[in-house]
């Protein structure tokens, strides 16, 4: 309702404002083309994005000065500290970037921004640049028609910049304009008054627009012609820099703890800049006339002195907040406590990381082994098995074995309530990545993981079908009948050891061919089944009515295990496709065992030796 | 029959590779991947050793055996993509 009433407010003071003056209509015009700009620049960057960005920002994040340097870079190109900030808080959400590798960004990203106001004073009111924007934005139109999605990319990012121009071009005309009709300078406040006042204009501007860069920009255009006194467009300026962190603070608001704890840093980081910027203003307007004295710009060109104020008071405010940023850490993890993890919840999916493949990706593998330790626990539980006696144990049938007393779990329920829900959400997350624009192979390993999902559901399901049976009768012996359920039980283990020892290998050492060992064992046995059931009632030592209980439960047992396996094997596949390609090669095939049986001796000294590297 | 199933899915591989549907590897990814079996063999060889049960020693040597086996195919594969373009005769 309140939004409304802001969209409605918003509306009839821009009609007041053009019915009012013409020059109005133009200066309003220039700040939507500017933004609209903008968004063209964003769309345009996010096209690059499925590699480019994705490895640049991981990689640039391990260490404080290599993140605040991405953060002043990246800011820099892209023109838009926003867009930075909301990519970072994506990554870090996803769980792609530390919390002090995002802070750093965000330190870079306040130095960054401040390149805009030189653009405009420095180059943007010196010359025509609206002679620029025409060509930018006819090229770059055309290169968005092009089905190359770098092209379309470097187009958007052309005509955004063209926009950008335009926008800047029309608020300078519209300002000049102004200026004969209406003299804004009348309402320059001076003193402690001004300053918080027009600190209080400048944010708000800010949060409306959604843009410091066009805050600053209009702050800049409205300096030029006179429109607002130096005094006051420091303090619009510096209402700017906090206005900026409510997009963050919104973004962060569909993100997990950790894009919350970013948010708020940039909160207080600008706050705090913003606060000793207005007890310092008079020592570092000094300052500045100092440096501009120094690097040539003239004493009454107020606009690139603007431009000097914004970057020196955005590094002073890195300079002070640097020293204190592990106690910044601190601070934001005490005040966004680490949730309790709720294991029947996604734990990694929001929207906070929907906007880029590599987060996209990242958050649903993380989510897929979320689900696959909820199934083996479900598993696990389901035929009255610990997983942590069945880790530690030397001998897996005899741990089985041992394994009489049921445990006393709802399996339906816990099913519902911990593979269902996370299943589903699974489902949902990567059917709506189809329907984005991403990279093809990216792509093929979201369905595949989403198969991967499917088989381990496959696989609990199966468990909760024999699981019954299973209970009753193993829970007591009862001879043969106990004993080949056990060995049902004893198989599903070994391959619940094995997922467990690809989790627990050095990363990079697994491979998705060691589960090809228990795959073919898998195939041998079912095989055997039948013959071996028809053996014992033959030989009377099992009645008819458990042997069909069993051949029915081995079917689930079965396809228990070939789920779990063919899930670890998807999920554990190389993420670098070549190796994949090798890995699939390698693979062996059910019906090779037999002959790998008959070729291979079984002499445990090594047949090979490690080849030099 | 082993063979011709190794030997048929490289054949495809070239085949997906010429179509551009595969990605290309070279012969440091066969050996990164013959590292981890490798290291597979080992970890059961060790397991061997220490087990007593008779039937555990004879599944460990199933699995040891497909290990090997993967191992050997390996060997091929580094072969048929570095010198001899020729697969072995199925």
């Amino acid at each position: 309702m309140i939004k409304k009433l802001i969209l409605i407010t918003i509306l009839g003071l821009l009609l007041a404002g053009f019915w009012a003056s013409p020059e109005f209509q133009e200066i309003a015009a220039g700040v939507a083309i500017f933004l609209f700009g903008m968004l063209m620049l964003e769309d345009g960057f996010k096209l690059f994005s499925g590699g480019i960005l994705e490895k640049m920002l991981t990689g640039a994040t391990r260490s404080v000065p290599r993140s605040m340097a991405f953060g002043v870079v990246s800011t820099t190109l892209m023109q838009s500290s926003s867009l930075v900030s909301v990519i970072t808080i994506s990554f870090l959400s996803a769980g792609l970037i530390s919390l002090i590798g995002g802070v750093g960004i965000i330190f870079g990203t306040n130095i960054g921004t401040t390149t805009g106001a030189w653009l405009v004073a420095g180059f943007g009111l010196k010359v025509n640049i609206s002679a620029f924007a025409m060509p930018m934005l006819a090229v770059g139109i055309v290169l968005v028609f092009q089905s190359s999605k770098y092209l379309r990319g470097i187009g958007y990012v052309l005509a955004g910049l063209g926009f950008l121009f335009l926008g800047i071009h029309y608020m300078k005309e519209g300002f000049d304009a102004f200026k004969d009709q209406f003299d804004m300078a009348r309402f320059a406040m001076t003193g402690w008054r001004g300053l918080i006042i027009y600190t209080l204009i400048g944010m708000a501007a800010t949060v409306v627009m959604q843009s410091s860069h066009a805050t600053l920009v209009l702050i800049i255009t409205a300096l030029a012609a006179g429109q607002v006194s130096y005094e006051n467009a420091l303090a619009l300026a510096i209402g700017a820099n906090i206005g900026t962190t409510v997009t963050a603070v919104i973004a962060a608001f569909s993100a997990n703890y950790q894009g919350k704890r970013l948010a708020l840093a940039h909160f207080i980081f600008n706050v705090s800049t913003a606060v000793v910027a207005l007890v310092f203003i008079a020592q570092i307007r000094d300052l500045v006339d100092w440096i501009s004295n120094g690097v040539g710009i003239a004493p009454d060109d107020f606009s690139l002195k603007l431009a000097v104020f914004h970057t020196v008071f955005n590094v002073i405010g890195v300079g002070i907040m640097l020293p204190w940023l592990h106690r910044l850490i601190t601070l934001l993890e005490r005040v966004i406590k680490t949730p309790m993890p709720d294991v029947s919840q996604p734990k990694y999916l929001s929207e906070a990381v929907d906007g880029f493949p590599e987060t996209i990706e990242n958050a649903l593998h993380k989510e897929v082994k979320h689900l696959q330790n909820n199934a083996i626990e479900l598993i696990a539980h389901g035929l009255n098995l610990h997983r942590q006696a069945l880790y530690e144990s030397q001998d897996i049938a005899d741990t089985v074995k041992r394994s009489q007393a049921t445990l006393d779990i709802d399996i339906g329920a816990r099913y519902d309530l911990r593979v269902k829900t996370l299943y589903a959400a699974i489902i949902d997350f990567s059917t709506r990545a189809g329907g984005k624009d991403l990279p093809p192979a990216i792509m093929t390993r979201i369905y595949n993981l989403r198969d991967s999902a499917t088989r381990i559901v496959e696989a609990v399901k199966a468990i909760k079908h024999m699981r019954r049976n299973a209970t009753a009768f193993t829970r007591v012996d009862k001879g043969k009948s106990t004993e080949i359920y056990n060995g049902l039980r004893t198989e599903i283990a070994r391959i619940l050891v094995e997922i467990h020892k690809l989790d627990d290998a050095a990363p990079g050492s697994q491979s998705a061919l060691w589960l090809d060992e228990e795959r073919i064992q898998v195939g041998r046995d079912k095989a055997n089944t039948a013959k071996m059931i028809e053996s014992l009632i033959r030989n009377g030592e099992i009645d008819p009515i458990a042997a069909t209980s069993f051949l029915n439960d081995s079917t689930y047992a079965y396809l228990a295990m070939e789920s779990l396996i063919e899930a670890g094997r998807i999920y554990y596949v190389e993420a670098e496709t070549a190796i994949a390609e090798v890995e699939h090669i390698l693979t062996i095939e059910d019906d090779e065992q037999d002959e790998i049986a008959a070729e291979h001796k079984t002499d445990i000294k090594p047949a090979h030796t490690a080849p030099d590297q | 029959m082993a063979l011709k199933k190794y030997v048929a899915k490289l054949n495809d591989y070239y085949e997906r590779l010429e179509q551009g549907k595969a990605h290309k590897f070279d012969p440091s990814h066969v050996a990164k991947v013959k590292q981890k079996l490798l290291a597979k063999e080992d970890q059961l060889i060790n397991e061997i050793a220490d087990a007593d049960k008779p039937e555990k020693i004879e599944r460990l040597q199933g699995k040891l055996a497909i290990a090997r086996t993967q191992i050997e195919r390996a060997d091929w594969l580094l072969e048929a993509i570095t010198g001899d373009d020729t697969p072995p005769e199925a």
